[in-house]
């Protein structure tokens, strides 16, 4: 005789996750916040790609939720996005900034993002393909550090071994192209993991290039996403923010 | 005063504090009684009969007047004497112990040095105080300063001594005389007594053996105007880069109110300067200077205040302080129970401080840890040290948001007796799972902190607040909350620094404990203490209850340093004093060439328990470079106390560096400095020191007298003096003070007769 299952409802973010934040408190309540910076582009919000609010908010919410799984974080478990202008910025020295290949930052942007890095704040840069994407962000971020050098964060950097043991950066794609077995959106091009450091030495900036570690946070849980990636996109999630918070 | 006492009562008020009243008279006192009874009334029964004009009052106060007379002659027939014991001249030793120290030579305002009163009391031809003495007794002189030795004749002293120790001169001089009679000893010095060693040590024996101490106080009670720097407070040894708070004692006389400048100096360079407002006459007022060290080893800091117009004593307007840079790098661990933002910060804060290591172990998940700074890959390759011995290597310990269920009961009593036991700096943070909100109250630790842990506040969702920092009074004061600032400027900028927040409220120091910093908000009904510390045992505890002070890195302006260096100097104060296994120190800081200085080196194990088994050698470098090896041996005394004396010769720095080993196994080394130089100290303090005199007389039986009233001192000690004594009997009948009593009453007499008309 056939047992019965019993029906279990899946929860929904919305019963899921904690108390909002009341926008008059100051921020703190808790001791992280996943904060996604909101720049000016030319991109468009949303389905396409391009723009700062690419995956949001369900990637964000998504990323937070498995997040605080992996890893001891007592973290807010709701999107927090903020403009590089605002001088609240600085209070979320984790910053996370997506598709940057179309970005076209604005003076008080610029002027913001320095300080912010300059005062000890550390940027997660994601989700941006190709050359043509590449010479915008660096073009943007040369106004930012006309003579810092973007250079490789190599394997042995301790970026890849403060929570797992990462051992080879991966190409991560996005759901569409995943779906159909390939991972670039560039034809050909290579994932790169590359970095900012400031004068002494400390790694401010860390930019996964030709990646989407995003969608695979935002599609972890849909079971045609391919394991591999999504586990590889938690791993190097975990290890950004347990770097980002002790060094 | 004394002398128409004298004249009145025919001796000095001496002779009747020592003497006992008697009567002479043949027959008991009752008879005479009797007979003052009968004769009293006979004069009353007289003055009843013959009535004559007189009133009843008028014969009662004549019939008075009469008994009181009749009773004068009745006391005066009775023979009252005085009897006390006198030493018998010529039988009898009287030592004479003469300052022989610097200070003697320091002038009155009249030009005069102090020596000039023993030239002319000594003179061997026309000295009248020694040729009194002589007659008595039988002298002998000792000269003292840091030590006492015999002399035959005033001519041998020299007045270069640089220390005067009262105690050592007195216990030197009764020793010696020990085998004789001796009567008394008298000290003539200006009473500086510039020793560590209490006086009180040295008149124990004297008291026992009843020798009086006649002491004569040499120089003015008050030298104006004048100014010194009366004592520099400042640790024996420092972190390299630590901000130092110094108290400077400055005292003026005569000088009035106004401001002088104290300038700080090394060798090389002036390190800082600050002006010192002066208080009223002869009331010492502290100068606190903040100042930063460079370079590791011994270093020889100066202190000093021009000179001010018409001073007279310009010698003590400055001091030289030996302190010892250290140049080690220092491990503190911090256990953070999650991934905070304060733990990057705070590494960030002291990542160029090379004598700071600090060693990160944070719980990134159950079981699993991040560590950081670690010097090898064994060390906490298993988590928060399970053993003493592992927890204590370490300098100091910081707890961030961990809550206590994280660690075993043995765990808790460890970090305990870490502070108490080890003399380890423990610093608790604020965050969720610290203080009572984590659990810790009740836990060994909590008696640790200096802060009172209530109830965990806030319910389910947890307190919350943002609050504005500020200093206390205390704060003010303290290098830790200086924020490399000083004065006004420290206030000015703690207020210029963003709110942080707080989910511990904590509003309560425990007794004893000190709050440096607090923390208001309108959301509290009691202000926040924010940073707070206590002696607990060997160690220390801090509380620092905010949870983010990172937003004063992030929030300020670029330029802004005071994240950097509250954090700085906040962890080189958590590990400033903190005890290593095996120490050695002096007991001096500069000493003189041929100076006693004293070793002492304390030696533990590896967790701290003291051992007294241990082969402990010194090796002492002096400044040309000659080698001494000795071995340094255990006191008894003190578990863990090992002492040797030396006594350097040459001029400069010294160096000492001990080793302790057991059963061939090294339990550690230390070194440390020794500065050998000619000292200023008797410039210091150098007016007449009346009331140690003063006390030194009244706790031998002795008296205290100066150049003015000295010439009774011979008679004083006839009286007073102990030795081989005779009893004598004074008559007191034929007082003039009786004489006069009797004019009195006969003449009062009288006087009423003649006024009421009954003559």
């Amino acid at each position: 005789m056939a047992q019965q299952v019993p029906q279990v409802q899946r929860p929904t973010f919305s019963n899921a996750l904690g108390p909002r934040r009341d926008p008059s408190e100051a921020s703190g309540r808790w001791p992280f916040y996943w904060t996604r910076a909101i720049y000016s582009g030319y991109g468009r919000r949303g389905w396409g790609g391009g723009g700062w609010a690419t995956d949001y908010p369900k990637g964000d919410r998504q990323f937070l939720a498995v997040l605080k799984h992996l890893v001891r974080l007592d973290a807010y478990d709701w999107e927090n996005a903020i403009s590089l202008a605002d001088p609240e910025l600085r209070r979320f020295p984790v910053l996370y900034m997506v598709e940057p290949g179309r970005m076209d930052m604005t003076e008080a942007e610029v002027v913001g993002l320095r300080g912010y890095l300059d005062a000890g704040g550390f940027l997660i840069v994601d989700d941006f393909w190709g050359q043509r994407q590449w010479a915008v962000f660096e073009y943007n971020m040369r106004r930012v550090y006309p003579d810092k050098a973007i250079v490789d964060v190599a394997l042995d950097h301790p970026i890849y071994s403060s929570y797992y043991d990462i051992e080879e950066v991966k190409q991560v794609p996005a759901i569409n192209n995943a779906l159909r077995g390939y991972t670039s959106e560039c034809w050909g091009c290579e994932a790169w993991i590359r970095g900012m450091y400031d004068d002494k030495g400390r790694l401010m900036v860390i930019i996964n290039f030709n990646t989407d570690l995003g969608d695979a946070w935002e599609w972890a849980e849909d079971p045609r996403y391919p394991l591999e990636y999504s586990t590889y996109a938690y791993e190097m999630g975990a290890n950004m923010i347990v770097y980002a918070m002790s060094h | 005063m004394d002398r128409i006492f004298e004249f009145l009562f025919k001796y000095r008020p001496l002779v009747f504090e020592q003497g006992d009243f008697s009567f002479a008279a043949p027959g008991s006192v009752r008879l005479w009684l009797v007979a003052v009874g009968v004769v009293g009334a006979v004069a009353v029964a007289s003055y009843t009969v013959a009535r004559g004009k007189s009133s009843v009052a008028d014969r009662g106060i004549m019939s008075g007047l009469r008994v009181a007379l009749f009773a004068l002659l009745v006391f005066c027939l009775m023979q009252p004497v005085l009897i006390l014991s006198t030493v018998v001249p010529q039988q009898n030793f009287v030592g004479v112990l003469i300052d022989d120290s610097q200070s003697m030579l320091l002038p009155d305002e009249d030009g005069t040095p102090r020596t000039a009163f023993l030239e002319e009391a000594f003179d061997p031809e026309q000295g009248e105080l020694l040729a009194a003495l002589s007659d008595r007794f039988s002298l002998r002189f000792f000269r003292f300063s840091d030590v006492a030795s015999r002399i035959d004749g005033l001519g041998e002293l020299t007045f270069n001594g640089t220390h005067t120790d009262l105690g050592a001169a007195l216990d030197a001089a009764r020793e010696e005389l020990s085998g004789v009679p001796l009567s008394a000893l008298i000290l003539i010095t200006d009473g500086a007594h510039n020793s560590d060693r209490p006086l009180t040590e040295a008149l124990v024996p004297l008291q026992a053996a009843g020798v009086p101490v006649f002491t004569v106080g040499l120089g003015e009670e008050i030298i104006a105007p004048d100014i010194e720097i009366g004592r520099v407070e400042m640790p024996r040894a420092v972190l390299e880069g630590s901000a130092l708070i110094v108290d400077v004692v400055v005292t003026q006389t005569g000088l009035g109110p106004g401001t002088v400048p104290i300038i700080v100096e090394d060798d090389f360079r002036i390190l800082a300067e600050e002006t010192v407002e002066l208080g009223p006459d002869g009331e010492p007022v502290v100068a606190r200077i903040s100042l930063e060290l460079e370079g590791a080893g011994p270093r020889r800091v100066h202190f000093r205040i021009p000179i001010q117009a018409g001073e007279r004593v310009e010698r003590n307007n400055s001091r030289t302080v030996q302190i010892e840079v250290r140049g080690e790098r220092e491990k503190i661990l911090y256990l953070e129970g999650e991934p905070r933002h304060e733990v990057a910060f705070m590494r960030r804060a002291v990542a160029d401080d090379d004598n700071i290591q600090l060693v990160v172990l944070q719980r990134t998940a159950v079981g699993k840890f991040l560590r950081l700074e670690i010097s090898d890959s064994t060390e906490l390759q298993f988590g928060f040290p399970a053993s003493r011995e592992e927890l204590f290597r370490y300098r100091s310990l910081i707890i961030g948001s961990v809550e206590a269920s994280f660690f075993s009961h043995d765990q808790l009593q460890m970090i305990a007796d870490f502070v108490s036991d080890r003399g380890g700096g423990l610093l608790m943070l604020g965050g969720r799972s610290a203080f009572a909100e984590g659990g810790w109250a009740g836990t060994p630790v909590e008696e640790v902190m200096p802060v009172v842990m209530g109830e965990p506040a806030g319910g389910d969702d947890g307190f919350f607040a943002e609050i504005k920092v500020s200093p206390t009074p205390a704060g003010l004061a303290h290098a830790a909350v200086q924020l490399g600032l000083t004065g006004d400027a420290v206030s000015a900028r703690w207020d210029s620094l963003p709110p942080v927040t707080i989910v511990n409220p904590i509003s309560e120091v425990r007794p004893g404990a000190t709050a440096l910093l607090t923390g208001s908000s309108p959301d509290l009904r009691d202000d926040q203490i924010v940073l707070a510390f206590q002696r607990y045992g060997r160690g220390k505890s801090i509380a620092m209850t905010v949870q983010d002070s990172w937003l004063w890195q992030m929030i300020p302006p670029l330029e802004d340093q005071s994240h950097e260096t509250f954090w700085k100097q906040a962890l080189r104060w958590l590990i400033d004093g903190v005890p290593a296994a095996v120490e050695v120190v002096t007991d001096q800081e500069q000493v003189e060439p041929g100076e006693t200085v004293r070793l002492i080196a304390t030696v533990g194990d590896s967790t701290y328990i003291e051992v007294n088994d241990a082969v402990v050698t010194a090796r002492i470098t002096s400044p040309s470079g000659l080698v001494e090896e000795v071995r340094v041996e255990w006191t008894v005394q003190r578990d863990g106390e090992y002492v040797v004396e030396f006594r350097p010769t040459e001029l400069g720095e010294y160096e000492v560096d001990i080793t302790a080993e057991r059963d061939g196994k090294t339990l550690g080394s230390d070194r440390t400095y020794m500065h050998v130089a000619p000292s200023d100290e008797e410039y210091f303090g150098a007016n007449r020191h009346t009331q140690t005199l003063r006390r030194i007389a009244d706790e031998t039986g002795g008296r205290f007298y100066t150049p003015e009233n000295v010439e009774t001192l011979p008679d004083d000690i006839t009286i007073t003096g102990a030795g081989v004594t005779l009893v004598e009997q004074m008559p007191l009948w034929d007082m003039p003070f009786l004489f006069f009593l009797m004019l009195t009453l006969m003449g009062a007499e009288w006087g009423f007769r003649r006024l009421r008309g009954l003559v």
